[in-house]
């Protein structure tokens, strides 16, 4: 070969020599002479001695999205327009410079191989992986048609349904929503799998969901971390938890698993699962009698509280207690009253307690024995379950208005959910609603008119959903799936039409956090790759299709602007809680909330403006007006199967990636050492995980972190990998979430298994 | 234009054609090129793309990623240093490429453009600036990474596709007799 490497590698990297070499390039005429393709000639050709060295960073302010407690707020470096790292912003003290692994991982999240580049049609049927690219046109156009069409024959919209979760809480997200307003009256997945039956509980208790700021917690006392485990779920927390232990404070872990947080406590205490609200109530109990409640507080705050304690007195037996949750007395009394003697102290509600058939009754009863310790309204003390105070944007996306002349739903209240609601007006028809935590059976069963058009958006159903082999019957039975994601997942497959979906770093957007006070702005930090497309985009794109077909059959603006559309979401509110005065302040930086202690004015949003022990809304919607101890469902098989979140991913999401791969490359079934050895399972065994439901094949790993009786399996979708631990849950309900939800959330740890030797 | 051989004419052919069908955005395009490299295979437009998309595009794990950097670099992940090296590289040779920052620069279809072009320059034109370019990406970038390309494409069992294993036979033959054939004169 008759070239030299020295003399190309020269003109690459040395500035003279390329200068030289393209003055070159630009007076022989070569340019003129190139065919064209991809490639063009570069009219523009730059003949100036090029800067080879290390180009400066662009940084870009950026939030992670994610359903996580921590809502990172991140700086971005990007270098001649390709992301290179990022970074968790100094400028919060939450985040404090650091992100999480999953976090630090966004490049490889960005830049994955395996991310969906273009829309694209399932052409040989559902689940056939016969895959045909499509251009938005053609992809938008065929949706408008089938919606257009359905209206046509139904004489509403109704027969459209959208499934939209967690997967990207930013603001302008809830266009997705928005879409399906501008269309008409539609069907909506209502409700939420994750924490409904707890947020009743709250409300119920004190009118709202509203915690303190974590990052009191350093000043806090005692701390309860009460079936939490930020060790693994909300790092930044953490911090905070021990500097609080460093200057004295008492961290007590209480869960059934001995989790990450566990290790890091102070002490840890195993409960039986699903009595922890016995053991608050006992709790109560102990230190009332010992006269270590705050009456004052009581008697100035609360509703009910005679009632509550002549339910204690009566009812609640301190034996049974420490029998039931499978903790000695002793160390129950100990826990209650140095808790009460330690002021300011609060208790972290995790979201998995809830998630019982008696889920909402035990965050009542923990609500009741912070109260009756006086901690509520108080610097670093708190029930502290989750809060949306920062959440008042316009949620102009979302708010969209039905086209002229629609029909829909008779007779029914308006959709709910938990971060933003429709306008509960009285009309004339509403969407229709369908339980997202039954989502294969509502979708199959739904009537007059049935559902025929499924749009799935920011949610994985086949992860995060039950019953697959329902869901599956249900998808080939719905004449048109689409599915808008990044990744090329389990619902994915069995979609009609998949629409590549932007990340954060491709789109603008504003972020705050359901557990800290601050507020991120998202700038659009790199082009938007392949053909990817911000949710609002394709909103829009819809829009203008189906006008094109029917004028006026969309309301959706028919062209948008991710920057335009984040900046509609600020209002004076806003900034008044913030202290800014434009959202331009947010590129120098998160800001975070002017500091507020939940309560402490005693003024609280139920309806006798009291923390109600007694609440007639409770004893209405759920038929207990107290806080009490609410037997957990029986056991219809041998061992409790409880599925919590991974470090590794975040639901459905991250797992897919190189380093979360290589830490934790397969799922796993988490075994007690006394259950296996009765099973004669070792450690590595491949095992039959089974129940009523379904079967899972997956390795044994021995560990007494789980208690005997209990197999663990994360819930979280394994790339090429059908496991699913949903697949064991039925979709049996907690006792609460239809007050503020819409539906009761799901059962989860409450299913039940058996297991064997393969 | 100058009188090319046959044999240059068809050897900027056949690259122009496997460059046409890695860069196809539809069906029509790709069976466009596909049937111009003669094949003699018969199968319908829906059928080629879907087993090209199973191969190389997706929507499902492909069964071989077209980008130099996943084979250079990193197996999950595109936008790397080599994308870079490719970028600078086509800087260097005149050219500018509207979708910077969209599709990668090492996507084999526009490296195959890239040559393409070059290659066209020198036997169509017989214009030899940039050959010493062609040749150091020819032999320090093509020649490293798409052999495992093709081993990894040619390895594929299940789904085995005659269509995708032809179009990576023709790009083996282009790549064995491009580094083995010296400046034509």
């Amino acid at each position: 070969m008759s070239y030299s490497k020295e003399k190309v590698e020269s003109i690459l990297n040395n500035g003279i020599s390329r200068r030289s070499f393209l003055k070159g390039l630009a007076a022989s005429g070569v340019l003129t002479s190139l065919p064209g393709g991809i490639l063009q000639a570069n009219e523009d050709l730059n003949t100036k001695i090029p800067y080879i060295g290390q180009k400066n960073y662009q940084t870009f302010r950026n939030a992670c999205p994610r359903n996580c407690y921590d809502t990172c707020s991140i700086k971005t470096y990007v270098k001649d327009g390709v992301m290179q790292f990022i970074e968790g912003a100094q400028e919060s003290t939450y985040t404090r410079g650091g992100c999480c692994v999953k976090g630090n991982s966004y490049v490889k999240r960005v830049y994955s191989a395996r991310r969906l580049k273009y829309p694209m049609m399932q052409v040989g049927g559902k689940g056939s992986g016969n895959w045909k690219r499509v251009s938005w046109d053609y992809a938008m156009e065929t949706i408008a048609k089938k919606l257009l069409e359905m209206k046509k024959e139904d004489g509403t919209l109704l027969g459209a349904a959208l499934t939209k979760y967690s997967g990207n809480f930013g603001i302008t997200h809830y266009g997705v929503e928005g879409m399906f307003s501008s269309i008409g009256y539609t069907t909506r997945l209502a409700g939420t799998p994750c924490w409904p039956a707890g947020i009743d509980a709250q409300n119920l208790d004190m009118g709202d969901m509203w915690c303190n700021d974590p990052e009191e917690m350093k000043d806090s006392k005692f701390i309860i971390l009460w079936g939490v485990n930020p060790a693994s779920n909300s790092v930044h927390s953490m911090k905070y938890i021990y500097e609080a232990k460093k200057k004295g404070a008492k961290v007590v872990v209480i869960d059934p698993i001995f989790t990450e947080a566990a290790s890091k406590a102070s002490q840890y205490i195993q409960i039986k699962t699903g009595t922890d609200g016995l053991l608050a109530l006992g709790m109560a109990k102990i230190i009332i009698d010992a006269n270590l409640h705050d009456q004052k507080w009581l008697d100035a705050n609360s509703k009910g509280y005679k009632e509550y304690k002549a339910y204690l007195d009566k009812e609640i037996k301190l034996d049974n207690v420490s029998k039931i949750t499978g903790i000695p007395l002793a160390m129950i009394k100990e826990l209650a009253l140095s808790f009460a003697k330690a002021k300011p102290a609060t208790i972290w509600m995790g979201y998995g307690m809830q998630r019982h058939t008696n889920g909402g009754s035990m965050i009542r009863a923990i609500d009741a024995f912070v109260a009756v310790s006086g901690n509520i309204g108080k610097y670093a003390g708190g029930a502290r379950y989750g809060h949306l105070s920062t959440w008042g944007f316009n949620y102009a996306a979302l708010s969209q208005t039905k086209p002229e002349g629609s029909v829909g739903y008779t007779g029914l209240s308006s959709i709910k959910g938990e971060f933003a609601k429709e306008s509960g007006e009285k009309a004339a028809y509403t969407d229709r609603s369908l339980n997202i935590n039954k989502t294969a059976r509502e979708l199959l069963n739904a009537k007059e008119p049935k559902v025929r058009l499924l749009w799935v958006a920011c949610k994985n159903v086949f992860s995060q959903d039950f019953d697959r082999n329902q869901l599956i019957r249900t998808f080939q039975q719905l004449d048109l799936v689409v599915v808008a994601d990044q990744f090329f997942n389990e619902t994915a497959k069995w979609a009609d039409i998949v629409l590549p979906v932007a990340t954060q770093f491709e789109e603008y957007d504003v972020n705050v956090s359901y557990w800290h006070y601050w507020m991120t702005l998202n700038e659009q930090a790199i082009k938007p790759l392949f053909e990817v497309k911000s949710d609002v985009e394709i909103a829009a794109l819809l829009s203008k299709h189906m006008n094109k077909l029917e004028s006026g059959s969309c309301t959706f603006p028919q062209s948008v602007d991710t920057k335009a559309m984040t900046i509609k979401e600020f209002n004076p509110g806003i900034y008044e809680q913030f202290g800014i005065k434009s959202w331009e302040e947010l590129k120098n930086g998160p800001v975070k909330a002017k500091a507020v202690i939940p309560y402490a004015d005693g003024k609280f949003k139920t309806p006798s403006g009291k923390f109600e022990f007694y609440s007639d809304k409770a004893l209405e919607l759920f038929g207990n007006a107290l806080p009490s101890y609410v037997e957990v469902r029986k056991p219809y098989d041998k061992f409790r199967m409880t599925s919590p979140h991974s470090r590794w991913s975040l639901h459905s999401q991250f797992q897919n990636l190189e380093w979360m791969e290589d830490m934790h490359p397969e799922p796993y079934a988490y075994i007690n050492p006394d259950d296996a050895e009765a099973k004669m399972v070792q450690e590595g065994d491949t095992i039959a995980v089974f129940n009523k439901q379904g079967l899972l094949r997956v390795k044994a790993k021995i560990t007494d972190n789980v208690q005997s009786g209990t197999v663990l399996l994360y819930e979280q979708w394994y790339n090429n990998n059908i496991y699913n631990v949903n697949e064991l849950v039925d979709d049996t309900s907690s006792d609460m979430g239809a007050f503020k939800t819409g539906a009761p959330g799901v059962a989860l740890h409450d299913t039940f298994v058996n297991f064997r030797k393969l | 234009m100058q009188t090319l051989q046959p044999q240059n004419s068809q050897r900027l052919d056949e690259l122009k054609y496997l460059r046409d069908i890695f860069n196809a955005q539809n069906s029509k395009e790709l069976k466009r090129a596909f049937d111009a490299l003669d094949s003699l295979i018969s199968i319908s437009e829906e059928d080629l793309e879907v087993q090209f998309n199973r191969y190389f595009v997706g929507p499902m794990e492909t069964v071989a990623d077209p980008f130099a950097s996943v084979y250079l670099d990193n197996p999950d992940v595109f936008m790397s240093k080599t994308t870079l090296h490719v970028r600078d590289l086509y800087e260097t040779m005149g050219f500018t490429y509207s979708l910077k920052n969209v599709v990668p620069e090492d996507h084999l279809g526009v490296e195959l453009d890239a040559y393409y072009q070059l290659l066209f320059l020198e036997e169509a034109k017989e214009i030899t600036y940039l050959s010493d370019l062609r040749h150091y990406f020819l032999h320090e970038h093509l020649a490293l990474w798409i052999p495992r390309f093709l081993e990894r494409g040619l390895a594929q069992s299940e789904h085995a596709s005659a269509a995708m294993i032809f179009i990576l036979m023709q790009l083996k033959s282009l790549l064995i007799r491009e580094t083995t054939t010296t400046r034509s004169s």
